[in-house]
């Protein structure tokens, strides 16, 4: 016997919780209430949906969470190694989702500079005019999205006055500990920079064990005329985590946005970065660096959106795969009518060390104007049997001459972290990923 | 120093064999020429020599200071003091000229209970041994043979030897496709490394190299084998007479089996 109607699946069937409740912040609980409506409607993704044709989702739909208040999370201890000696005055923590005064420290952030939580500044007009203005996910009926609306009751808000420059990094450090039952979270920021403005945000996720989670974090960046931006995110989730991620910048004229973004942790990493352009001769970045092994899936779906005249866009975005893992790879360019002087590089390269490791890539352009300079390219390959021979019969061993191949590989990536500790975390990640025994594949040229 | 003795190899997987039973013996202080036509197996004595994992060898034996080196990796070899100048030297992005060297030097006197060189030290002997192919300082820096005309890899392989200072280097037609200034820059390099301690074969296709380097010996290769050995004059011989003659004379003595 089968039912007649069957009920169309949403994420409702795999996770706990009670979306009636919203937060007493007016600003906060008007997403909540509209998130909640969302979530019940929007059908959780499958892959015979476009863009979720190599990334199956079952990890997270035949699991079920919680959300983290009731998972019986572990207290947490000492997390001052990952502190970054540059923002010991400029730290944002938080625990499993809730804000740690304790473990945070703002002193060095000057007085005109707002960094905070958004419920300490529900009441700020900037709050007010921006929070959930950018993430145009509902056109795309996004669950993730919807999710993080419905549940967040707090985040990060960060405000940058006019000409303004904030000397230390920001500091946003998510971390996540063990808990008894798998859960939910979702980290929310809101970033606006007003006019000839400029920082640094190091936004971090870290879990502290090997726990199932499920981090959905939702960060909108507000780039006023001229303010520039350097954004460094770095995933270092559980491995099994699923982090699904949605920032978005937009830019007004003259604004400067350059976003890094590091995979290294999690089961299953999607993020979908989007940027937008309000108004003409921006410049930005959104550069990527994925290291996975084991069974890590990591899926990156951008989108650029080149609505103006004059823009610089640049995406390298590099991959390095061993064991069965499986990098995906979709880069949309949208070049609007009328948008001309247009210089867009987007370039995709793929590292496999391994014979079962996965790649799909898939450049993505639309062009709808005639003055414009797009390039793209994506390359897969394994490394190069010549080049490890040739640093071998230099008296290196093979295993060294392949880990100084990889970390050549990531090098470009990591060079343009500004934060000199972020870089050498970097390099002791790549160190780590690369120093294993067993044989990376190399072929010929 | 080296001896060589029957030696055959192939291409690993398949049954054609290239080197059909070299004999060779090389001592201390001297410098020896291979010379021979395209395909007559030059290039790929050198690498077998080294270490190549492309090439196996299925009769015969490789001995350098007595001790039997078949079995040994590329870079067991490198660290026992033989050196490869490569032929089409391989390009590295990322990796800067200074990041290998001091890899590679130290790894060599690790294994061999030398002292290591901090990076300071490293980099003043660098800076001295730059002198010997006339380079500036700024080309350690630059990431392996990236983007290097012709004419700077072949001198970056003759400032790797200068920096590891081998006992053995052969040098796989380090002289092709080099214009006279860095023919004498890469020439006088060789001379300057070249000492009582050390031997070096280079492995060539021209006499023209030779003008500038006097060798103690010449061999002339063909077919996989050594034919002929004797002293420098034997170069002048082949620059006049080309290599028929050779090949008439060596396919009359019944080679063509």
């Amino acid at each position: 016997m089968s039912t007649a109607v069957q009920e169309k699946e949403t994420i409702l069937n795999f996770l706990d919780g009670d979306f009636s409740s919203i937060s007493d912040v007016d600003v906060i609980a008007g997403l909540n209430q509209k998130g909640a409506g969302n979530i019940s409607e929007f059908p959780f993704p499958t892959k015979k949906d476009e863009d979720w044709r190599f990334t199956d989702l079952r990890s997270i739909s035949r699991n079920h969470f919680v959300p983290v208040a009731e998972a019986g999370a572990d207290p947490t201890g000492d997390i001052s190694n990952h502190y970054l000696p540059e923002a010991q005055e400029s730290r944002l923590v938080f625990v499993n989702g809730e804000f740690d005064a304790e473990r945070s420290s703002l002193d060095s952030i000057p007085d005109n500079v707002t960094v905070g939580t958004l419920v300490e500044h529900g009441d700020s007009e900037v709050v007010k005019e921006h929070l959930g203005k950018y993430t145009t996910y509902d056109e795309d009926q996004d669950v993730f999205n919807a999710l993080n609306d419905a549940n967040f009751k707090n985040g990060v808000f960060i405000h940058v006055p006019k000409e303004t420059k904030v000397e230390a990094p920001i500091h946003i450090l998510n971390i996540f500990t063990d808990a008894e039952k798998p859960f939910y979270a979702t980290p929310r920021v809101l970033f606006v920079g007003e006019a000839y403005s400029k920082s640094t945000v190091v936004e971090e996720h870290i879990g502290l064990a090997e726990n199932e989670y499920l981090n959905i974090p939702v960060a909108e960046f507000k780039m006023k005329e001229g303010s520039n931006i350097h954004h460094a995110r770095i995933q270092r989730d559980s491995k099994k985590a699923n982090h699904i991620s949605r920032p978005i910048a937009h830019l007004d004229k003259y604004a400067e946005y350059h976003s890094y973004t590091i995979c290294l942790g999690a089961k299953l990493f999607r993020n979908d970065p989007r940027v937008v352009q309000n108004d003409e001769e921006v410049n930005f970045t959104i550069d990527g660096l994925v290291l996975i092994d084991g069974e890590q899936i990591a899926d990156t779906h951008s989108a650029i959106d080149h609505r103006h005249w004059h823009a610089q866009s640049h995406q390298l975005h590099k991959v390095v795969v061993n064991d069965k893992a499986h990098s995906i790879f979709n880069g949309k360019i949208f070049v609007r009518e009328d948008s001309q002087k247009i210089d867009s590089f987007q370039e995709n390269r793929n590292l496999l060390l391994s014979a079962d490791g996965t790649v799909h890539t898939k450049p993505q352009l639309e062009i709808f104007s005639d003055d414009v300079l797009c390039s793209h390219g994506a390359t897969i390959g394994h490394l190069n049997e010549d080049e490890v021979f040739y640093l071998h019969s230099r008296g290196l061993t093979k295993k060294k001459a392949r880990e100084l191949l990889v970390y050549a590989f990531t090098l470009e990536s990591i060079e343009n972290m500004e934060v000199e500790s972020v870089h050498k975390l970097l390099l002791d990640e790549v160190i780590k990923f690369t120093s294993r025994d067993e044989e990376f594949v190399a072929v010929g040229s | 120093m080296l001896e060589i003795k029957n030696l055959h190899a192939s291409v690993e997987g398949e049954d054609e064999q290239i080197l059909k039973g070299v004999n060779l013996t090389i001592n201390k202080g001297e410098i020896h020429a291979i010379m021979g036509p395209n395909g007559s197996g030059k290039s790929t004595l050198a690498k077998v020599v080294s270490g190549h994992p492309e090439y196996e060898i299925t009769e015969g034996e490789i001995l350098f200071e007595g001790e039997d080196i078949t079995e040994l990796d590329a870079d067991e070899r490198a660290h026992l003091g033989m050196f490869l100048a490569f032929q089409y030297p391989i390009e590295v992005p990322g990796i800067t000229n200074r990041t290998l060297l001091r890899e590679s030097y130290n790894t060599i006197a690790r294994e061999n209970d030398r002292e290591e060189l901090d990076p300071l030290e490293f980099d003043d002997y660098l800076k001295e041994r730059l002198e010997v192919i006339d380079m500036k300082d700024s080309f350690l820096e630059r990431s392996i043979n990236t983007g290097f005309s012709g004419g700077e890899k072949k001198k970056n392989e003759v400032f790797q030897m200068a920096v590891l200072n081998p006992k053995l280097a052969f040098m796989d037609e380090t002289d092709s496709g080099l214009d006279i200034d860095a023919l004498k820059v890469v020439s006088d390099g060789i001379n300057k490394i070249a000492g009582p301690e050390n031997a070096i074969v280079l492995i060539t296709h021209y006499q023209r190299l030779l003008n500038y380097i006097t060798p103690d010996f010449v061999h002339v290769m063909m077919n996989g084998k050594i034919v002929k050995s004797a002293g420098k004059e034997l170069a002048h011989e082949l620059e006049d007479q080309g290599y028929e003659k050779l090949e008439k004379e060596f396919s009359l003595n019944g080679e063509a089996q």
